[in-house]
């Protein structure tokens, strides 16, 4: 029961801390019977206290009903469960359906939005969506064109809407939005396309906007206290951001904000990580590039940045650093500390005290990780908490038009966006990973608004002299930062896991299988192959006394461009031949929801 | 070539990205039109119906983006020439600035016997793999939504293909949302249409194989002094 205590996520549902944050969020997420929010909670936890499916008998878990979404492309995020309504989205056009839990799915209501197809155009990587959002009776959906819609949770009327970006200039939204509060906060993506990275805070009552905190250039345009915002405890000081960029570069520098947020209500502190710089020609773009690729924590009313911690500086590689940062309370080094964990894509798994934004573990959580020999953990030295970066794999010490072969990992990261989940029942976290490596050439590019801007050419291959698949499930321990144990898998793992109180973890592949694996030894317990390639994530409720598990199937995103053609390789003979195989071997488009059940 | 001709290559064109989603849009006759098209689209909406039917009954050959369950198209050889299943010669005949053209001036690559590629498709290579391979997937493959762009140069011709990559292309309706954007005021594209047309067709005509070209001619100096006034100018 102690370290049932530890879970942050059982620490945000005590009523007490209820009254600090949205009222109406914290009361849904309590019940375990709903999927309130995307991400499990607002600590990012995406565990479940339902455990009538356990590891004893999820072998004889069954389907028990399907939904078509109607859309091919990639099918991110989950569905909401909410009283007895289910909240499916789509891709673009994002669609919204209310399905009637009461009368075997029934559609209540469905939003069909109108948007310019020209977004299709600029949206880097396929036009997916992770998915929509609850607050005090709304549905909080923000579309591919930017467009934010509050709609009525019980009739899908329109309440509210406003536009967050420019698609024009080659603004787009895939990510989930952050109710907080009486706001709600937004990101935006396209560091692809050279645009300017920032959050929004919106009100939650009509829209209007807030704040606005931007991840590069003047102080006072990204809510920054010169003297209060820290980086790894001491103060960032002034013009942070300009001092660290050549001219105006950072005007289209990227730092872009498309992961996910999470959220403490006790420090009232809103967490979330910035992209790549643009372009991905480092030689185009000298200095640290601040903050992009950057770990933050901004205060939930004002926007106003309490601390930094820039992971990846001079970013060579496309190591964005939106993953999502998972909020827990654990022991580590005999001490009880509030903790931040960070699966970033450069292959780090960072641990942090998230209340002062010290960094207490950066280790590797893939072997194969080669760009670096570590962080610098010694806070007297220069280079406290920076990379050391391996001359051999560094794109900007080679220069450009110059091909740096075999970096580990890949740009799609150690982990891209899919999250990972933690289960206060092991103390681990169970993280999707990507098993996969780059050659990367640099070269000048011209900035054109509106259009791509992105300077290098990647070959992507499964990591050399391994198992020659191109992903691994791991269970990460963070207080040590050790790998517990690691699942091979041919593809990339792309979905987002969940763990429950019934001591089972579930992912999907991309091949179409959801699993589940015991949370102590990670022994595959069972699988099923759904209708299309998982790149979304599991997410269970219970209804009527009786506990579901529930997927999105349908193949796309970062994952469907590169593996469906099969990646290249240039190490003929090396790994295993199955690795090689093409995605498109296994399966086909097609936007389907699953959701399975134990009989009986 | 007659205008007729034109209109049922345009017609192929748009099968070609419709079949990037496995042929189903096609399958769906009842559907209403694409309520928005680009200039290709719209040719091949009126195009006559035994050329659709045939062009519906060979799309999900390109549907599929590995290409590997489908026959490629072939390259033949006619009297000495490179020809593509359209017609086009795609012998090099002559270098200008840096790149080969064929003997009726259309760009073209040259491979020697060794495998070293000509500067321009190395070039290509490179700029395809940072403009065009987040949709079309690597080395002209295609991806999940995207058509394989290998297989596309060896049916449109180059003016077609030119068209295409200047104005964009839409495919949307209730089962596609096929959408590409226009890149004629993309430097970083335009400056390189030739070199990335000339990659493509090396890939279709199963002369270059995937990944970084291994051996590459070097960098001329016609071909700096053209890149340097076409990204400067």
């Amino acid at each position: 029961m102690k370290n049932l205590m530890n879970g942050a996520c059982l620490a945000l549902l005590m009523s007490g801390t209820a009254a600090l944050a949205n009222d109406s969020v914290m009361a849904e997420i309590a019940k375990p019977q709903q999927w309130a929010i995307q991400t499990g909670d607002y600590a990012n936890t995406r565990y479940s206290t339902l455990d009538q499916i356990n590891k004893d008998n999820v072998k004889d878990l069954r389907v028990a009903w399907t939904f078509s979404t109607g859309v091919l492309r990639g099918h991110e995020g989950s569905p909401l469960v909410i009283g007895d309504i289910m909240y499916v989205h789509t891709p673009f056009p994002n669609n919204v359906f209310a399905l009637d839990l009461n009368d075997n799915g029934k559609i209540l209501w469905r939003y069909q939005p109108q948007q310019d197809p020209n977004v299709i155009a600029v949206m880097c990587c396929d036009t997916v969506s992770r998915g929509v959002a609850y607050a005090d009776g709304l549905i909080l959906l923000h579309q591919a064109d930017t467009t934010l819609v509050a709609l009525d949770a019980k009739t899908g009327e329109e309440k509210w809407k406003v536009v967050t970006g420019d698609p024009a200039i080659g603004e787009t939204n895939t990510a989930t939005v952050l109710p907080v509060k009486d706001k709600v906060i937004v990101g935006v993506s396209g560091g692809e396309y050279g645009v300017r990275g920032r959050v929004t805070a919106y009100s939650l009552a009509d829209g209007s906007e807030v704040w606005k905190a931007w991840s590069t250039g003047p102080d006072e345009e990204m809510l920054v206290d010169p003297e209060n915002t820290t980086h790894l405890g001491k103060p960032i000081g002034a013009d942070s951001s300009l001092n660290s960029w050549e001219g105006d570069q950072w005007k289209i520098g990227g730092g872009t904000t498309w992961g996910w947020y999470s959220y403490d209500p006790e420090l009232n502190l809103v967490y979330y990580g910035t992209g790549n710089p643009s372009t991905w020609n480092p030689s185009q773009r000298p200095g640290d590039n601040k903050w992009s690729m950057t770990i933050m924590a901004r205060d939930a009313d004002t926007g106003m940045a309490k601390w930094f911690y820039q992971m990846t500086p001079h970013d060579e590689w496309d190591y964005d650093g939106v993953n999502e940062m998972i909020l827990t309370n654990q022991t580590i080094d005999g001490q009880e500390r509030k903790l931040l964990t960070h699966f970033d894509r450069n292959g780090l798994a960072y641990t942090m005290d998230r209340e002062t934004g010290e960094l207490l573990v950066a280790e590797k959580y893939d072997p194969v990780v080669n760009w670096t020999t570590g962080v610098d953990m010694d806070p007297n030295s220069e280079t406290y908490g920076r990379p050391a970066v391996v001359a051999e794999y560094s794109t900007a010490q080679n220069g450009e038009d110059e091909n740096t072969t075999g970096v580990c990992p890949a740009a799609l990261g150690t982990k891209d966006q899919q999250p990972a989940a933690f289960s206060p029942k092991t103390n681990l976290f169970y993280v999707p990973t990507n098993h996969v490596c780059m050659d990367y050439e640099p070269f000048r590019v011209a900035y054109t608004a509106g259009q791509p801007y992105v300077g290098a050419t990647l070959s992507m291959y499964p990591a050399p002299d391994s198992h020659g698949g191109m992903g691994n499930f791991i269970a990460w321990d963070n207080t040590t930062g050790q790998i517990k144990w690691s699942i091979p898998e041919q593809f990339s793992v792309w979905s987002g896991a969940l763990a429950t109180a019934g001591d089972v973890v579930f992912y999907g592949t991309l091949e179409g299988y959801l699993k589940a694996v015991d949370a102590e030894t990670g022994d595959e317990l069972y699988k099923f192959k759904t209708p299309s390639g998982i790149i979304g994530n599991v997410m269970t409720y219970e209804h009527g006394g009786k506990q579901y598990i529930g997927i999105l199937s349908g193949v796309g995103g970062w994952a469907g461009i590169g593996l469906a053609a099969g990646l290249t390789n240039p190490n003929d003979g090396l790994g295993a031949v199955g690795g090689y195989a093409s995605l498109s071997q296994y399966t086909e488009l097609g936007g389907q929801l699953t959701v399975f059940e134990l009989p009986g | 070539m007659t205008s007729k001709t034109t209109a049922s290559l345009m017609a192929i064109c748009v099968a070609c990205a419709a079949g990037a989603i496995a042929g189903t849009a096609l399958a769906q006759t009842t559907d209403p039109p694409p309520p928005a098209q680009a200039g290709a689209g719209a040719a091949a909406a009126v195009s006559g119906d035994a050329q659709q039917q045939q062009q519906a009954a060979d799309a999900p050959a390109e549907a599929a983006p590995a290409g590997e369950e489908e026959e490629d198209l072939e390259v033949q050889e006619q009297g000495g020439k490179l020809v593509l299943p359209n017609g086009q010669d795609i012998t090099p005949d002559h270098m200008e600035n840096g790149r080969w053209y064929t003997a009726e001036d259309i760009p073209t690559f040259k491979i020697a016997e060794d495998g070293t590629v000509d500067y321009s498709t190395f070039s290509g290579y490179r700029r395809y793999s940072a403009e065009c391979h987040v949709c079309h997937g690597p080395d002209g493959e295609g991806s999940t939504y995207a058509p394989a762009l290998k297989n596309s140069v060896l049916k449109l011709d180059y003016y077609e293909f030119q068209e295409i990559v200047a104005s964009g292309k839409q495919d949307v309706n209730t089962a596609a949302n096929l959408v590409m954007p226009a890149f004629g005021t993309n430097k970083n594209v335009w400056c390189y249409i030739d070199d990335i047309y000339v990659y493509l067709l090396a890939r279709g005509a199963g002369d270059l194989p995937r990944g970084r070209p291994g051996k590459r001619e070097d960098k001329s100096d016609d071909f700096t002094a053209q890149e340097d006034s076409c990204m400067n100018g």
